[in-house]
């Protein structure tokens, strides 16, 4: 029967499952790919590294555009230095203009209708001056009147445009020879000879007006048909347009609106620019002028907005527009042809990559909104600055901060004095759009290089990875949870680190095969190396005794040394072939041939015999089977083996069982046969339930002292040995404890189906 | 006469003491350390019986070697492989080229000597006339006990002393369960339980050789084996 039984433990220890010991904290795992990844995100630093440099490339640009800007104003002004006969006006030689009385011809852009509505008139509001009380030139009675002018040039023509709020408006008797003894406008102007021309504006109704010019020499005024223009009443007062030639304008001008209140009345009062009457007191108008313009406008072709302007902020003449000054900059889109535009790589850089580049980028808007310059005053610290002299340019952001404007003012000098300035305006929407074309393409190549340099790494990191982990488990597969060496390694043919990882771990793998198999190996060649000499003093002993016996059986002195030595031998030789037990049994399996059996008669044989055997031991037999003691249950296996197994656990169990009750369980799945063989007692120790079917591994040595039982010495082969039938049938032995009452099951899973 | 045996080992210790023993016992004792040695005396006059070793010093088969020369001379000498080997197939090897038994060295002497004896004894039987008193019969078997011969269905088994003796203490009583330590007393052998498995083994084989049928000895699980043929004659059952 079983002499060698592997034991169970003695400690009581807390019980944990195998489960529970495994069951670590999770932790965040930083594997090899990760950190890869956050190694090659410093590539990162390359496009932000690009971006930087458009930037800075951006910035010199715009210092280039800044110096050209300021080339350009120079230029111009180059152009218009010493050109007294621009400049030959006399408002440009004022130290000073006053408004209202310094007039300012704004450039009408279309024509104007003689209507006497300013609906047509563009920024009338912006552009009109109000004249009132401060410019009243005499009154006898309380003022009763007020007027806005505007003053504008068209073609060959100035317009003026004047709204008269009056109380009481007085038109020229029907019949009535005077045309002063009613409301009348006063018009005075020098011609190009210098040479004082006055009219009068006095209508007999709303409607066409009707112009006079009046001679001082002369007491009979003409009509001057060449002055034209509209009288309408208003619910106000009146309106006035009107238009003078401009070819026989001079540069001083006039004009004042006289009230009159009662019909036929005298004049109670006045409000003009100057004194129409009076020469020397005349104001001064300037217009655009055609000659300065035709030379601004040979620069417009440098796609900036070009201004001129007197020394008194009056803009002379200007050309081109904000909206389309991109500057030299200006960059045209290449047309693309049909094809490219229908190719893959079209469609896809503008639904996906554009769409996505201008997240980040600004498109220079043309729709930018910029505050207008008053051509009556252009303001700016750098057209102030220009006008001291110096030239200068400043950078600014338009009004609705769209657009950044660079401006480059230069002086006009006539003289060595400035006469005026030279502005020169763009936009960088230029520089913007190479910019973002620029950092386009640069976002275009860093995605294509970000993204096969990311597929490479990943490609490598998962490379690398799952080399490591096939090494891991290949590792992992090569040693068994009881430390047994069960496969070989195979070692990587790759020439690198790995690779050399690979051949270190199958080296080591197979010296510790080596070295596990000449330690499974040793019981059984030790027991066969001592076996020759035990054989000695064994028949020695035994040759003593019988001459012992022979010569006298008196003497008893030396029989029952004989005796003891003889038990020592005996002893001693069952421990040797116990070790051998194991191999053998290997051996044995090995030239086994599986036969059908009934499990079944097998376990209920086993559990008549073992009542016998063990005669003060409890055996109950459990079983999902119906019919359990009749049914064949056929397994495909070595019934003497299994038997074997069964007697080892058996006997293992009886020799821990507190209550002598042993609980056998027969459980048929569809797949495998489960036998469980459970007693009461003392638990197992945690840290053996893994290596308890181990070669070698006993626990029992205490016990056995404990009970002073004279007892075989245990090797603890008896579960190894119970493990090696289960492989054989490809079975699976374990061992765990269990509560309510202590103790331990060993359960045995059998396939069916091998 | 007094028989003479000639132990083959290469122990002298050993040898000296199984030649000492037998000598005591009244047999002729011719001891042999190498094959070289042995088979110049064996070719020179046969012993009556052969104690051998497997491992003859640095022949690892040495004894095996001898056995198949001796029994290329002679088909009845008895040979008795004693080894300190155990495993099954050296034992399987050991019978098959003809050894009577194959003992182990943790046998005592007693057994030793009492296997001896048992086999002079079944060389001496096969030269007397048939002597009906031995034999025993319980239906397609016949044990003569004097001859150590079994025969199944009037064909002869031949077994060695060590599975004639199972066989005998398991037909003796058939349907009573004999457990393996019974059958080890019986067959005065004292081994581990696989030992006694692949003797029944072999004996079955044996059976089978004659009679693919043969199913008598069964395998009583956690107890042992019975021979379960009924006897349905019983004759001289003294």
């Amino acid at each position: 029967m079983a002499w060698v039984i592997a034991g169970y433990a003695l400690q009581k220890q807390q019980v944990m499952t195998p489960k529970m010991v495994s069951d670590k904290r999770f932790k965040l795992r930083f594997g090899l790919r990760s950190k890869l990844f956050l190694l090659s995100s410093f590539l990162f630093i390359i496009p932000w590294f690009g971006y930087q440099y458009v930037w800075e490339m951006e910035k010199y640009l715009r210092f280039g555009q800044e110096q050209t800007l300021v080339g350009t104003a120079r230029a111009l002004a180059t152009a218009l230095h010493e050109r007294e006969n621009l400049f030959n006006n006399q408002a440009s030689y004022l130290p000073n203009v006053e408004h209202g009385k310094d007039l300012y011809g704004y450039k009408l852009m279309q024509p104007v209708q003689l209507d006497g509505l300013h609906s047509d008139w563009p920024d009338f509001n912006q552009r009109t001056h109000f004249y009132h009380h401060q410019q009243q030139l005499f009154a006898t009675e309380p003022l009763s009147l007020n007027f806005k002018a505007s003053v504008g040039k068209y073609d060959n023509y100035l317009y003026l445009f004047f709204q008269v709020v009056d109380n009481q408006v007085i038109f020229r008797g029907k019949n009535n020879r005077s045309i002063t003894n009613n409301d009348y406008l006063a018009l005075s102007f020098s011609d190009s000879n210098n040479q004082l021309n006055r009219f009068i504006i006095s209508n007999k109704k709303s409607g066409w007006i009707s112009a006079f010019s009046i001679a001082d020499d002369k007491n009979i005024p003409e009509p001057a048909p060449h002055i034209q223009g509209n009288w309408l009443l208003t619910p106000q007062g009146y309106n006035v347009e009107l238009r003078v030639p401009l070819n026989n304008l001079g540069d001083n001008i006039a004009f004042a609106f006289f009230d009159v209140d009662k019909a036929d009345g005298e004049a109670i009062s006045a409000i003009g620019s100057a004194d129409p009457a009076n020469a020397e007191s005349l104001g001064t108008i300037v217009v655009p002028s055609p000659e300065i313009e035709r030379i601004v406008k040979g620069m417009h072709y440098t796609n900036s907005s070009i201004w001129v302007v007197d020394q008194h902020h009056r803009m002379l003449a200007s050309a081109g527009s904000l909206k389309s000054a991109n500057g030299v900059w200006n960059v045209k889109e290449k047309k693309l042809n049909e094809d490219e535009r229908n190719s893959l790589w079209y469609q896809f850089k503008q639904q996906v990559l554009l769409p996505l580049y201008y997240q980040v980028l600004t498109k220079p808007s043309t729709d930018f909104i910029d505050q207008l310059y008053d051509e009556q005053y252009l303001k700016g610290s750098h057209i102030a600055k220009a006008l001291t002299g110096k030239a200068t340019s400043q950078w600014r952001l338009t009004t609705d901060k769209k657009a950044l404007i660079l401006s480059a003012a230069h002086p006009i000098f006539i003289n060595n004095q400035v006469h005026g300035a030279v502005i020169v305006e763009e936009t960088t929407n230029g520089i913007r759009t190479i910019r973002n074309q620029a950092l386009e393409k640069l976002f275009t190549v860093i995605l294509a290089i970000m993204s096969l340099g990311a597929l490479a790494f990943s490609l490598f990191a998962s490379r690398i990875s799952s080399r490591i982990r096939q090494l891991s488990n290949q590792a992992e597969l090569a040693i068994d949870k009881q430390g047994r060496i069960i496969g070989q390694m195979k070692a990587s043919n790759s020439n690198d680190e790995i690779g050399d990882l690979s051949r270190s771990f199958t080296t080591a793998v197979n010296r510790l095969s080596e070295y596990n198999y000449y330690l499974e190996n040793m019981s059984s060649r030790l027991s066969h190396e001592l076996r020759t000499p035990i054989a000695v003093v064994k028949t020695s002993l035994e040759n003593l005794s019988l001459q012992t016996e022979q010569q006298t059986k008196t003497d008893k002195n030396i029989s029952p040394y004989i005796e003891r030595a003889q038990t020592g031998i005996n002893t001693l030789n069952l421990i040797l072939t116990n070790m051998s037990e194991a191999t053998r049994l290997e051996q044995m399996l090995s030239t086994t041939e599986k036969i059908d059996f009934d499990f079944n008669q097998l376990i209920n044989g086993c559990i008549l015999g073992y009542q016998q055997i063990y005669p003060k031991i409890q055996f109950t037999f459990q079983s999902n089977l119906e019919n359990s003691k009749t049914k064949p249950f056929i397994l495909h296996g070595s019934p003497e083996h299994i038997v074997q197994l069964i007697d080892k656990v058996i006997s293992n169990s009886v020799e821990f069982s507190a209550d002598n009750i042993i609980t056998i369980e027969l459980q048929e799945n569809s797949h495998s046969a489960e036998l469980f063989i459970s007693n009461n007692g003392i638990l197992l120790p945690e840290q053996l339930s893994d290596s308890l079917f181990d070669s070698m591994v006993s626990l029992r040595h205490k016990k056995s002292q404990e009970d002073g039982k004279k007892s075989v010495p245990h090797l603890g082969l008896g579960l190894y040995i119970s493990r090696l039938i289960c492989q054989f049938h490809q079975g699976k032995i374990s061992a765990y404890n269990h509560q309510n009452p202590n103790g331990v099951t060993v359960h045995i899973s059998l396939p069916t189906n091998v | 006469m007094t028989k003479r045996i000639a132990i083959v080992e290469d122990e002298a210790a050993i040898r000296e003491n199984y030649a000492d023993v037998l000598r005591s016992q009244g047999y002729q004792v011719q001891t042999y350390a190498n094959r070289s040695t042995a088979t110049q005396a064996f070719n020179l006059r046969l012993p009556n019986l052969v104690i051998l070793d497997i491992g003859l010093n640095e022949e690892y088969d040495g004894g095996f070697l001898l056995c198949q020369q001796l029994r290329a001379k002679s088909a009845t000498l008895p040979i008795i492989f004693l080894t300190a080997r155990d495993n099954d197939f050296d034992t399987v090897s050991g019978l098959r080229i003809g050894a009577d038994d194959y003992l182990t060295k943790d046998i005592s002497l007693p057994h030793l000597t009492a296997r001896i004896s048992a086999l002079f004894r079944r060389q001496e039987a096969l030269k007397q006339p048939i002597n009906d008193e031995h034999i025993t019969h319980s239906g397609a078997l016949t044990v003569d006990s004097q001859r150590m011969s079994v025969t199944w269905q009037n064909k002869s088994i031949d077994l060695t002393i060590t599975e004639f003796w199972l066989v005998h203490a398991l037909a003796k009583h058939p349907g009573h369960v004999k457990n393996r330590t019974q059958l080890m007393s019986d067959s005065k052998i004292f081994v581990d339980d696989s030992t006694i498995t692949s003797h029944i083994k072999r004996i079955r084989k044996k059976f089978m050789l004659n009679d693919n049928d043969f199913d008598c000895i069964e395998t009583v699980y956690g107890m042992g084996y019975r021979w379960i043929c009924a006897p349905k004659t019983t004759s001289n059952d003294a």
